[in-house]
C-alpha cells in the first residue's frame, strides 16, 4: 500500500524527513509517533501528494509520488482519505452536506450517495444530526464528522493525523474503536499521534516512532529499510 | 458530462448563499464602486457628444453658377446626400434662397419682384461630422471633390472650423478616451480585488474539496461563476442606478444658454461597460483560486 525508499524532504534548509524507507502493506495499522516536529505531518503530507516528493521513491496506493502531476493528485486523494485535528470541515453547512461532499466530487448519483451517506452516519452514531450545521456540533461530534467524510468513499488507504489531539480521554477512546472498525473492514490506517495511551488500543499495529525528521525506531522490521 | 458542468454552473450561483453577508457586502461594493464609474463614464460621454455637436462638425457652402438646369442640381444634391461623414445637408434654389432672405427680414422688405430675375445662386450648405485623423488632408479633399461637381461656381468653408474640430479631435484623443481607459483600468482593479478578497473567504471549502479529490475543474468551474454572477449582478445594479440618475437629472442643465440634456450611455458602451464588471469576476475568482 505504501513504499518509500530513501526519501527526505526540506522546507528551504530546514529537513523535515531524511532518508526514509518504508513498507507497508494492505490492510496494516502504522502508528506515527514521535515528539512535535519529528516530521508525522510532513510524512502525512507527502502521503497524499500535499507536499511533492522531489528526493527519494515512493508509491502510495499504486500512484508514483515522484512522476505524480499536479492535474492528477486528486485521484491519488479518492484513494487516500485524511482526517485532520483541526477536522477541516465546513462549519455553516449540515452534517449530511459535508459528509456527501466527498461522493459528489465523485459525481456519485444522489439517489446512491444518499444511502451510503446515511449508512457511515448511522455506524458513527450521527444520524439524529444529520441536518443539523456543523458549526452547532461539538469537538467529538465534529471529529466524527470528518471521519465520516473520509470513510464514506471507502479509501484504500485512511492517514489520521493527531485525530484525538483535541478531544478528551473518553472520546479519545471512541474515537479508537471506531478507526478499528474499519481497520476490521480492511482498510490501511496510518495514525500520526504522541497520545502513548491509545497505541495500546490496537496491539498488532506497526509503530513507527520518528524523532528529527528520521526513523528513531519501529517495533517490527524494515525490509525497505536503508 | 454537460449535466455535471450545468450542475457546477448552478452550484456556482447557490453557493452565493453560504456566506450571503459576506457576498452582499461584496456585491455592495461592487455596485457602489460601478456606480461611480459609470457615473464618471457617463459624464465623460455627455461631455464628448456636447464637444462633438458644438466643435465637431465642418460645414461647406457650395454655390453653383445661376443657369445650372433644375435636373442638373437635383442629381448633383442627390449624390451630396450619400457622402461619407455627411450630417446634414441643407440645400437651396435661388427661389427658395429668396422665400427664406424674405422670411427672415420678417416681411419689412418685398422683393417678389427679383423672381424674373433672381441674383441669388442655388446653394448647398454641407455639414460633416469627420472621424478623421487627418482632417486638412481631408478637407482639402473634399473641397476639391465639390469644387469639381458640374455648374459649381465656388465653394466655401471656415477653416476655424477646421481648426475647433481639429482641437477637439485631439482633445478628445489626448484627455477624454486615456481618461475613460484610466477609469476602466481603476474599475476593474477595484472590482477585482474586491471580488478576489470575498473569494478568497473560500479558502477553507477549497481545501477541503482539494482533500477529499475534487479535480482542479470540478473546484474551479462554481467559483469562476460566482465571480461572474457577482460581476453580473454588481454591474447591472449599477446601470439601473445610473439609469435613475440619468432619469433625474436630464432636464437639470436644459436652459438658455447651455440646453444641454444629460443622455445615458450608449447599448454598446453599457454593454462594455458590464462585460468589463464580469470578465474582471471571473479573473479576479481565477486569481483568487491560484493564490488558495
Amino acid at each position: 500500500m505504501i513504499s518509500l525508499r530513501h526519501v527526505s524532504f526540506s522546507f528551504g534548509t530546514q529537513w523535515a524527513l531524511k532518508n526514509i524507507s518504508l513498507e507497508i502493506g494492505k490492510g496494516d495499522f502504522l502508528f506515527l509517533v514521535g515528539p512535535s516536529g519529528a516530521g508525522k505531518t510532513t510524512l502525512l503530507r507527502l502521503l497524499h501528494g500535499a507536499i511533492p516528493l522531489k528526493r527519494g521513491q515512493g508509491t502510495v496506493a499504486g500512484f508514483d509520488l515522484h512522476t505524480l502531476k499536479a492535474g492528477r493528485i486528486h485521484l491519488l486523494r479518492r484513494e487516500v482519505s485524511v482526517v485532520f485535528q483541526d477536522f477541516k470541515i465546513l462549519p455553516e453547512r449540515t452534517v449530511f452536506a459535508n459528509v456527501a461532499l466527498a461522493l459528489d466530487v465523485r459525481n456519485m448519483p444522489r439517489t446512491h450517495s444518499e444511502r451510503r451517506v446515511r449508512a457511515v452516519l448511522r455506524g458513527l452514531d450521527l444520524e439524529a444530526k444529520a441536518h443539523i450545521p456543523c458549526a452547532q456540533l461539538s469537538g467529538g461530534e465534529q471529529q466524527r464528522v470528518a471521519i465520516a467524510r473520509a470513510v464514506v468513499v471507502g479509501p484504500q488507504l485512511l492517514l489520521a493525523d493527531e485525530p484525538t489531539g483535541n478531544l478528551d480521554r473518553e472520546l479519545a477512546m471512541r474515537l479508537m474503536s471506531i478507526f478499528l472498525q474499519f481497520h476490521a473492514h480492511g482498510t490501511t490506517i496510518v495514525l500520526a499521534t504522541h497520545n502513548q495511551e491509545i497505541l495500546a488500543c490496537v496491539p498488532d499495529a506497526k509503530i513507527l516512532h520518528l524523532e528529527d525528521g528520521t526513523v528513531h525506531w519501529t517495533n517490527w522490521t524494515m525490509h525497505a529499510a536503508s | 458530462m454537460f449535466r455535471i458542468v450545468l450542475k457546477l454552473m448552478l452550484q456556482g450561483v447557490t453557493d452565493i448563499r453560504h456566506h450571503p453577508w459576506i457576498q452582499v457586502l461584496t456585491l455592495a461594493a461592487v455596485t457602489l464602486v460601478a456606480f461611480l464609474g459609470g457615473l464618471f463614464l457617463l459624464v465623460l460621454h455627455n461631455l464628448d457628444q456636447e464637444l462633438q455637436r458644438a466643435g465637431g462638425d465642418i460645414q461647406f457652402q457650395v454655390y453653383w453658377q445661376p443657369d445650372t438646369g433644375q435636373d442638373a442640381l437635383q442629381s448633383q444634391w442627390a449624390a451630396l446626400r450619400e457622402l461619407e461623414d455627411l450630417a446634414e445637408i441643407k440645400t437651396f434654389t435661388g427661389d427658395q434662397a429668396l422665400d427664406l432672405l424674405m422670411q427672415r427680414l420678417g416681411g419689412t422688405g418685398d422683393f417678389a419682384w427679383l423672381r424674373g430675375n433672381n441674383p441669388l445662386p442655388a446653394t448647398a450648405l454641407l455639414t460633416f461630422a469627420i472621424q478623421v485623423d487627418d482632417q486638412q488632408a481631408w478637407a482639402e479633399a473634399t473641397y476639391l471633390q465639390l469644387a469639381s461637381l458640374e455648374g459649381v461656381e465656388k465653394v466655401s468653408f471656415n477653416p476655424l472650423q477646421l481648426d475647433l474640430a481639429r482641437g477637439w479631435a485631439r482633445f478628445s484623443n489626448q484627455v477624454i478616451w486615456p481618461l475613460i481607459l484610466f477609469l476602466g483600468v481603476v474599475l476593474a482593479l477595484v472590482v477585482g480585488n474586491t471580488i478576489k478578497l470575498s473569494q478568497l473567504h473560500r479558502r477553507n471549502e477549497v481545501e477541503i474539496l482539494r482533500l477529499v479529490g475534487a479535480a482542479r475543474w470540478y473546484i474551479q468551474l462554481p467559483m469562476l461563476v460566482s465571480g461572474a454572477v457577482l460581476g453580473l449582478l454588481g454591474g447591472v445594479l449599477a446601470l439601473l442606478m445610473l439609469k435613475g440618475v440619468q432619469l433625474s437629472l436630464q432636464d437639470l442643465l436644459h436652459f438658455p444658454p447651455l440646453w444641454l440634456r444629460l443622455e445615458y450611455l450608449p447599448f454598446s458602451q453599457a454593454m462594455a461597460f458590464l462585460a468589463v464588471i464580469v470578465v474582471m469576476g471571473v479573473l479576479s475568482s481565477w486569481v483568487a483560486l491560484r493564490e488558495t
